[in-house]
């Protein structure tokens, strides 16, 4: 029993990203970005969801050079790269901004808040940042 | 006496509501950082009075792609107006 355990792999659990912050005013958005990859190399199930200011980081056109930074919006596109596939935005969140589809980075899936409550529901784990 | 208001968070902060709630007429906006998505929205400026110029910091537009959304009130600006502001004005408040 003891060398099953030992051997046996870590058990995969469904963890749920809420990014909440905008880009470069702080590094919340970085931190978020940074435990999605971290859990995605462990093979862990993730979804990542844009919420509130968390989806100005998904403008078009992004330039951290012009403020001496890197630019979020490329990290981003690492998401696909590291496997993970469940990249939602907010709907609400981004019609009070007044950011419509045209203004959006590539392969964005648009969920309401009903979708993203039932994400929660069916994570293991929740990180809201 | 103008004053300089520095507004430097998104408009989910409500920043703008706390400083217009004690500006003066003649005193200046300028949005900064995070501060400058309020200048995306027409709707976000409700409330500012004629006689308030409103500014925008145009490095910090550049790097959240928000310059081209930015609406016509709002005069950008680079960093060496930003100090000239400073300098025009007698008193700079911070909203952060």
């Amino acid at each position: 029993m003891t060398d099953n355990a030992n051997t046996a792999r870590p058990a995969k659990s469904i963890i749920t990203f809420i990014s909440r912050g905008a880009p470069y005013g702080n590094n919340r958005a970085n931190l978020c970005l940074d435990m999605a990859l971290a859990s995605a190399v462990f093979e862990q199930e993730v979804n990542y969801v844009f919420l509130d200011d968390g989806v100005y980081q998904l403008l078009k056109g992004q330039d951290g050079a012009a403020i001496g930074g890197k630019t979020l919006g490329s990290a981003l596109e690492t998401l696909a790269l590291y496997g993970i596939d469940s990249v939602f935005a907010d709907q609400q969140s981004l019609q009070e901004r007044g950011i419509d589809g045209t203004d959006l980075l590539p392969s964005m899936q648009l969920i309401d808040s009903d979708a993203v409550a039932k994400l929660i529901e069916k994570s293991d784990t929740v990180f809201n940042l | 006496m103008s004053c300089l208001h520095t507004i430097n968070r998104s408009p989910g902060s409500n920043l703008l509501k706390s400083c217009l709630s004690v500006i003066n007429a003649g005193d200046a906006i300028l949005f900064i950082e995070d501060g400058v998505y309020y200048c995306s929205q027409e709707l976000n400026l409700k409330g500012i009075i004629e006689t308030v110029k409103i500014y925008g910091l145009r490095e910090d537009m550049l790097a959240r792609a928000s310059l081209s959304k930015s609406t016509e009130r709002v005069e950008t600006i680079d960093m060496t107006r930003f100090v000239e502001l400073c300098c025009e004005h007698d008193k700079i408040v911070s909203w952060f």
